[in-house]
């Protein structure tokens, strides 16, 4: 259970109450907060954990609260699950395209999608009644304190397993891939399909939402498909908390009891709403429920980044890792020329080379992270240079970034995920760039460990001193060739390696 | 050629603050309201009040970025989302309580009527809104074509670092661009209010147009954006002749989802970040 | 004669060229971003603290920088690349266009055309002449010789040694240091962002130990 016993109260709190002691009128009032939640709940799956800007789960509300409303004379309850499904169903059949957009151009095609969902709610008149709506199928639907029994139960069990989900390792892969997706993929996560089950998963609550709101109000317009349910969804997920297990029904309880606060000022407490969401957007981004947190105390730990771990444990997996005549093109720059180089488990090859040299490109091409033009890669018999990064990392090889692009990341933790993976090799891209001495000692003991436990690990770096200490062999890369390769002591005495670093053009390129 | 307007609007505000603003159409809105509200209560002449209004909404623009955008550049790009949709809202909400649900017009730019003009009966206002839309976009041309400001302007759209490393003062220009941005929507706004009644739930259907406008036409390129809304009157005419007015507002949003399943890049091809 | 430019244990004399050295991450593009204003760290320029000025006021009091990368204006010609780079008032500043088209020929033959189209070693000498518009009495420049063909490096080195004749400065960022060192007057090594070995052009070039310390030991 990773809710706190503060929230759980209060998340048990409203629907016991209501059916104990509140009038029709209240419940209804809670029965209405229940279903913001549902809808804002799911929004906080693609929106709050994954970073998406949807803007259509305001139309899958509505395609649940149709179906709800178009079936409910026919097959009476069964209509809340078929509505689920009305959601789900085309939810998960726009998710593939949809999902490979760029943040602005996915905004825009939710955008373009929910506002088709509106135009046929409000002019398909013979299936939806045009703008006049539907009505009179309410009484087949469950209503009262059944429907409050359901909508509440779906909240707490769905608020619960979020907090189960989310508060653990799921959590902090979810933001991994939000800030870092390149990142995330070189860690074995699949993004297409962690998108993809927010998504459907998602728009099943808002379907199941919109059915209930059926139910409540016993009317469905277009209305119920518009901009203003979506507005609503992100603003209450946003002011309650959009990664907070309880921001969902904070964010729904204000917009429920706000209106009846503000019942004097006619339809201002749409506008105290928005300025109070702009205001927690500037001031206070974890939302309200994480204000609260904070208040209580119950701060979370700000995550320690580890340091390099004391053992590293020997893991199975392939015995060579073989780059063999890889060649690249950026444009009119051939960034790699026919590369080969082996390496073989409990070896630590380093790879050197002046600037722009390839040697980050030729890391992204082993990773996935790029393609190569011409060459193959194999771990052991297996190709694998035709693989999304996300299976690489799974068949075995482990990456570190020369650029940090979490926040509060250090190179010691990013060093540190990638051999937690328990990939057999590892590829370190200037673990020693930034650091001090007394990490570098670290870092050196460190690599020797890995050698120990039988890992194979290639590692680009300038430190020259650094590699020759710990390095098995050394690869020089010029200007996309290997030129040179063998012990630290004879690549450095060599020639060509000394002239490609002072710059020394031998012939022209 | 009023949407034309928008979309320039939100292109220059989109290049100047690196951020969609969700507001912007609001901004065009709130331009018609103010044109409806000053017109009809001081009986100023459009030809004074269009500067007015343009004013104005560069004014708000300005103080919108600066609460909402600005603050935001360093923070993920949900927050800018969430900002000025917030402030869409915002805009959105307080007209519609100051206008108390009575859709309001704009004052006619050269009076109502038509005008007969080589045989053909042409409105006066919609001949209005197409010289004077004309104008502008060819004044904004102008002056990003020729002029030190505009050539300064594009380079901070550019490269906002290298424009500071070559002595530009970004800032000003950034303030430039976003008065501009904002002048053009209430502009536009004006114009429209003759033609269309002020709602103030018009706002986020203006903002869609500029978005696939932009998005069409190349993200950030102000000709592609003039493209794409001229565009889009187009199509949706030709439509709407056919087959009415719904189906010409459903085409051209079937066909931004099929562009966009066929061509994730957009339509000309800015490079896109590499998703795993 | 005093210095133009101060930092750290890095100083530049009125008409002389400095090469910096130093390998990949060595902290050379930091410093000269120090020296501009986009890090904040203590830096004299032209005989008083410059510390308190933005990078606008720093290029404005007469400093020319020519990036890692170039950094063109993609989307401006080679004309409007020249005039936006500049503060000087229009007549000046049309003159001053025309001067540097007929200063730098492959530019001269397309001032018209997008400055993305053009070549790597074209689009290098657009950087330089975007920096000398205003007449920088210290050009600042990181690693210009990455990626053109070395008949272009002949010619751009060419043209940075005929600029001292004025009293230009130069600090000259390289990792290609014999070639930085064939113009240059002194150099700097630095590794870790530390400076690690200076010189004469002369004692720096025949240093053997020069290659290890390029390779980041």
């Amino acid at each position: 259970m990773r809710l706190a016993p503060f929230w759980l109260v209060i998340l048990m709190l409203p629907p016991l109450v209501a059916l104990a002691v509140l009038p029709p009128f209240g419940q209804r009032m809670v029965i209405l907060a229940g279903i913001y939640g549902l809808i804002g709940l799911g929004y906080q799956l693609v929106f709050g954990q994954l970073g998406a800007l949807n803007l259509a789960q305001g139309a899958l509300f509505g395609l649940g609260a149709y179906a709800a409303a178009l079936t409910a004379p026919v097959i009476g309850q069964f209509a809340l699950p078929v509505a689920i499904l009305a959601a789900a169903i085309p939810a998960a059949l726009v998710a593939g395209p949809l999902l490979r957009l760029q943040s602005h151009y996915f905004a825009l095609a939710t955008l373009a999608l929910a506002s088709l969902v509106n135009l046929l709610a409000v002019h398909a008149e013979n299936l939806t009644g045009g703008a006049n709506g539907l009505a009179g199928f309410a009484t087949a639907l469950p209503r009262g304190p059944v429907l409050l029994a359901i909508v509440w139960t779906c909240l707490i069990a769905g608020v619960l397993v979020y907090a189960w989900l989310f508060e653990g390792m799921l959590g902090k892969k979810a933001q991994l891939l939000r800030e870092a997706p390149l990142l995330a993929a070189t860690l074995g996560i699949d993004g297409a399909s962690w998108r993809f089950v927010a998504f459907v998963a998602g728009g099943a609550l808002a379907g199941l939402a919109g059915a209930c709101s059926a139910a409540l109000s016993g009317v469905v317009s277009p209305e119920a498909t518009g901009f203003s349910i979506m507005v609503l969804c992100l603003t209450l997920v946003v002011l309650g908390g959009a990664r907070h297990p309880m921001g969902a029904v904070i964010g729904a309880a204000l917009a429920v009891g706000l209106p009846e606060l503000l019942r004097d000022l006619q339809g201002a407490w749409l506008l105290a709403y928005a300025v109070a969401t702009l205001a927690v957007v500037l001031w206070a981004p974890e939302g309200l429920a994480g204000l609260l947190d904070r208040l209580r105390g119950a701060r979370r730990a700000p995550p320690v980044a580890p340091g390099l771990p004391e053992s590293v444990l020997p893991v199975p997996g392939a015995q060579h890792l073989t780059i063999d005549g890889v060649s690249k093109r950026f444009g009119g720059v051939q960034a790699l020329a026919n590369v080969s180089l082996l390496v073989d488990r409990g070896e630590i090859v380093g790879l050197i080379g002046p600037n722009g040299s390839g040697k980050t490109t030729l890391l992204n091409v082993i990773n996935g992270l790029d393609r190569a033009d011409e060459g193959a890669i194999t771990l052991d018999d297996r190709r694998i240079e035709h693989l999304p990064a996300h299976a690489v990392a799974r068949a075995g090889i482990g990456r570190s970034f020369q650029a940090l692009v979490l926040a509060g990341d250090t190179k010691a933790a990013d060093l540190a995920r990638a051999v937690a993976t328990g990939a057999a090799f590892l590829l370190l891209d200037e673990p020693a760039a930034g650091i001090g001495d007394a990490e570098r000692r670290a870092l050196e003991a460190f690599l020797a460990k890995l050698r120990e436990s039988g890992r194979g690990v290639l590692i680009v770096d300038h430190d020259i001193e650094l590699l020759s200490r710990t390095c098995d062999r050394l690869v020089c890369l010029d200007r996309g060739r290997v030129i040179a390769s063998g012990s630290p002591a004879e690549v450095r005495a060599d020639p060509r390696v000394r002239a490609s670093f002072l710059g020394l053009d031998g012939t022209a390129a | 050629m009023a949407y034309a307007l928008v979309a320039l609007g939100f292109v220059l505000a989109l290049n100047a603050a690196g951020a969609v603003n969700f507001a912007h159409g609001d901004l065009v809105v709130l331009g018609g309201a103010v044109a409806a509200f000053v017109g009809l209560s001081t009986g100023l002449p459009a030809v004074l009040l269009l500067p007015l209004v343009a004013v104005a909404i560069g004014v708000v623009g300005i103080v919108a970025a600066r609460i909402a955008i600005l603050p935001l550049a360093a923070r993920p790009p949900e927050a800018t989302f969430v900002a000025t949709i917030a402030l869409a809202a915002i805009i959105e909400q307080s007209l519609t309580i100051a206008m108390a649900g009575a859709p309001r017009t704009a004052p006619a730019l050269l009076g109502g009527g038509s005008l007969y003009v080589a045989g053909f009966v042409l409105g006066r206002q919609p001949l209005a809104i197409v010289v004077l839309g004309a104008v502008l976009v060819a004044a904004v041309w102008f002056l990003l074509e020729r002029t030190q400001t505009g050539r300064r302007m594009r380079a901070v759209a550019a490269d906002r670092y290298m424009a500071r490393a070559v002595g530009i003062p970004v800032g000003r220009y950034v303030v430039l661009s976003l008065a501009l941005s904002g002048a053009l929507a209430g502009i536009a706004g004006f114009l429209l209010g003759h033609q269309f009644l002020v709602t103030p739930t018009q706002g986020a259907g203006h903002m869609l147009k500029a978005y696939i406008a932009v998005a069409l036409g190349g993200w950030g390129s102000v000709p592609g954006a003039l493209l794409g809304a001229l565009g889009i009157g187009v199509f949706e005419t030709f439509v709407a002749a056919g087959f009415g007015d719904v189906w010409a507002s459903a085409a051209l949003y079937i066909a931004v989802l099929a562009v966009l399943a066929l061509r994730p890049q957009g339509l000309f091809g800015e490079p896109v970040g590499r998703r795993a | 004669m005093s210095a133009l430019l101060e930092i750290g244990e890095v100083s530049v004399e009125a008409g002389e060229i400095v090469a910096l050295l130093g390998g990949n991450g060595a902290g050379k593009t930091t410093l000269l971003e120090t020296v501009l204003g986009f890090h904040s760290g203590r830096v004299v320029l032209f005989g008083s603290d410059a510390s308190t000025l933005t990078v606008e006021q720093r290029v404005q009091s007469g400093v020319g920088y020519v990036p890692e990368g170039r950094r063109v204006f993609a989307g401006l010609t080679v004309r409007e690349n020249l005039e936006a780079s500049s503060s000087l008032p229009t007549g000046q500043r049309r003159q001053r266009v025309d001067e540097m088209l007929a200063l730098f020929p492959m530019l001269g033959e397309r001032p018209n055309a997008r400055a993305w189209l053009l070549s790597g070693g074209q689009q290098q000498m657009l950087a330089l002449a975007r920096a000398l518009m205003d007449r920088p009495r210290l050009l600042l420049l990181d690693e210009p010789t990455l990626g053109l063909a070395p008949v272009v490096v002949a010619d751009l080195l060419r043209r940075l040694g005929a600029m001292t004749g004025d009293g230009t400065a130069i600090l000259l960022a390289e990792q290609r240091a014999a070639l930085a060192l064939g113009v240059a007057g002194r150099g700097v090594v630095l590794s870790r962002g530390r400076v690690v070995r200076r010189g004469s052009a002369a004692e720096l070039a025949a240093d053997p130990a020069l290659a290890d310390l390029m390779a980041g030991a």
